[in-house]
């Protein structure tokens, strides 16, 4: 990448932190007259995770991260990024983060390349070479001398996350970095973000896509209201609290029977007829055995698990399909 | 999207040593500027509009004997004119260019790219000032001498030499000076007047627009006040004239130059009550004083929502 060393005195080079906790928001507030957009959040991202945001329309994601970026001052609380507070050390930590906030922003009367070259210049010792590497990086080399004005969204974004990137940063903040991607941009930001990680990085990631954030992210924070509503890993979320998915035949005396025994209360029927229910000691083996001893032969028993759709819908009482 | 990620430990290191620094925002300042298509535009009518009196002069029929006789006179007249009709078109480049360099930033969003990275508010906008600066006064020096070699041109056409330069005095380099000097004040408060229109509306059509209205408004404002003066038979609307930024930069050249033997030429509306050079330098401060004030707290303060 460097064609050359060069030597950096150590007395310049800032302490690193070695925390696990890479940002943490602590009662972070921020009211607009009498309206609380975000509300006495909480909120960590650890070191080397993909963590998603999620939020209906207005449930105060992009104030956060505004909040997060020094762009929009809180009105109670505080926000740290590795280690150091964003509101008195942030010329000295936000160069260590890539940020895409919302759609791409960008100079529209320069090529993609002089975009890179702009923000470069203001940014300081970012050389040519990591300019080529961004853009090779993110598939634009081929079209990095036309004019911005001419790119498909799609490209704008591609260019957004280069831009993120020309720092190489340690946390990586992206607003719907998917946005007007094709089908193979969004498997190709997906491989992205995990190599990010593999190599150290974090990545708090806003999606409109459901299905892309269960695919990439590890943890999700869900908000609502501008109220931290869960922080969960994707497994917890989906896992349907260790229920077990069962079909069988007499469906109504086998809840019954089920909704007698200590363990199995919340036995129901789901929408598709199958029972769900909690197993004895939680095991799956035990379930069966007790149905099979009680002249009930499961067809399958599977572990239940809830599409996070669904899961987004109930802990924001959306339900309207309109999901951010 | 193939390729490496991260950067070398060597190129890391540096990247997190890294700041944003002043002359790397002045360098991203003129690299942008440089790269629109607008700047280069209005240089080019600029210089064709510089141009425009001399052609008309040499449609004149008697400037040859005006030349010839009286060579002062013609030079210091030309010399005022010139310099007139350069505060007024190199302020509305300045408009149009600080208003491009200040709002666009806004307009595109851009400004949260900046700053979400660590660029101080008040250090992009110093840079950005500094940045119009560097380009106004290049553009007046450019100017200036763009204007001796047209008058220079205009002698050679006129009378086949420029034995006319021979009869200038100090005193013409004296008034010269100080038409300079109210043309570089009339830039600077230009300048911090599109800063400020462009940080209220925090785009570039709104900074564009108002800063381009403000002057026309100021001077056709001075109509009404002698409507109203008319009307009322009130010397305060007559008073008022002498408030406005607009005429008094107008005026300025005249009120401070009282040692020239010929009047001394400007261009605008002027206040309908006699102001002396301090009074339209107070004026002027003050107005320049209330932009830069309404810009740097606007840009230290005010949440980024673009």
């Amino acid at each position: 990448m460097v064609d050359k060393v060069i030597t950096v005195p150590a007395m310049n080079i800032p302490p690193m932190d070695t925390g696990d906790v890479v940002l943490r928001t602590t009662n972070l507030t921020k009211q607009y007259g009498k309206r609380i957009v975000v509300n006495n959040l909480n909120l960590e991202v650890n070191r080397g995770e993909i963590m998603g945001f999620l939020g209906p329309n207005g449930a105060g994601k992009t104030t956060t991260i505004r909040m997060a970026l020094g762009l929009i001052a809180p009105t109670a609380g505080s926000v740290e990024i590795l280690g150091q507070d964003v509101d008195s050390h942030g010329a000295r930590i936000l160069p260590r983060v890539g940020a895409l906030v919302e759609t791409p922003a960008l100079y529209l009367y320069m090529s993609g390349r002089n975009n890179l070259r702009a923000v470069a210049s203001v940014l300081g010792g970012v050389p040519a070479s990591r300019i080529d590497a961004v853009l090779e990086l993110v598939g634009l080399r081929y079209r990095q001398k036309d004019r911005v004005r001419t790119y498909s969204l799609g490209m704008k974004q591609r260019l957004g996350v280069a831009m993120a990137l020309l720092q190489d940063p340690d946390l990586l903040i992206l607003d719907e970095p998917a946005n007007g991607l094709d089908p193979a941009g969004i498997v190709e930001m997906r491989d992205l973000m995990h190599r990010l990680t593999s190599e150290g990085k974090t990545v708090f990631i806003s999606s409109h896509l459901l299905p892309e954030v269960q695919q990439i992210c590890t943890r999700v924070a869900i908000i609502n209201l501008g109220k931290l509503v869960k922080v969960s890993t994707i497994e917890e979320l989906i896992s349907g609290h260790g229920e077990f998915a069962v079909t069988v035949e007499r469906t109504a005396d086998a809840v019954a029977l089920v909704k007698a025994q200590p363990w199995g209360k919340d036995a129901h029927l789901d929408n598709h007829g199958a029972l769900i229910t909690k197993a004895p000691g939680q095991r799956g083996r035990d379930l069966n055995l007790f149905l099979v001893n009680a002249g009930f032969v499961p067809e399958t028993i599977t572990q239940s698990t809830q599409d996070l759709e669904r899961v987004f819908l109930e802990l924001t009482n959306s339900g309207t399909g309109e999901i951010q | 999207m193939s390729t490496v990620v991260t950067s070398s430990p060597t190129e890391k290191m540096i990247f997190h040593t890294s700041r944003p620094s002043f002359i790397g925002m002045l360098r991203g300042e003129l690299f942008k500027i440089s790269h629109q298509w607008i700047t280069w535009v209005l240089l080019v009518l600029l210089s064709g509009v510089i141009a425009l009196p001399y052609i008309i002069t040499l449609t004149v029929p008697d400037v040859k004997d005006v030349i010839n006789h009286t060579p002062l006179l013609f030079l210091t007249n030309r010399m005022t004119q010139n310099l007139a009709v350069l505060r007024v078109f190199i302020g509305i480049f300045l408009l149009v260019l600080t208003a491009s360099v200040v709002g666009l930033e806004y307009q595109l969003g851009t400004i949260r790219v900046l700053l979400s990275r660590g660029v101080g508010r008040l250090q992009l906008l110093a840079a950005k000032l500094t940045a119009v600066v560097i380009i106004a006064l290049t553009v007046f020096v450019v100017g200036i001498l763009y204007n001796i070699i047209l008058m220079s041109a205009l002698l050679l056409i006129m009378v086949g030499n420029v034995h006319a330069y021979n009869a200038i005095t100090p005193a013409f380099w004296t008034e010269a000076q100080q038409y300079i000097l109210t043309v570089l004040i009339s830039m600077g408060a230009t300048i911090l007047l599109a800063t400020a229109a462009s940080v209220v509306g925090r785009s570039l059509t709104f900074g564009l627009s108002l800063a381009l209205a403000w002057f026309p408004i100021d001077n056709i404002g001075t109509i009404f006040l002698y409507l109203a003066y008319r009307l009322t038979h009130s010397d305060f609307w007559l008073n008022v004239s002498a408030y406005l930024l607009g005429p008094n930069l107008n005026v300025m050249p005249k009120a401070l130059i009282t040692s020239a033997k010929t009047e001394v030429f400007t261009i605008g509306a002027q206040p309908f009550v006699a102001v002396d050079g301090a009074h339209t330098l107070w004026v002027t401060l003050v107005y320049s004083l209330i932009f830069a004030t309404v810009a740097i707290i606007l840009t230290w303060r005010r949440d980024v929502q673009e």
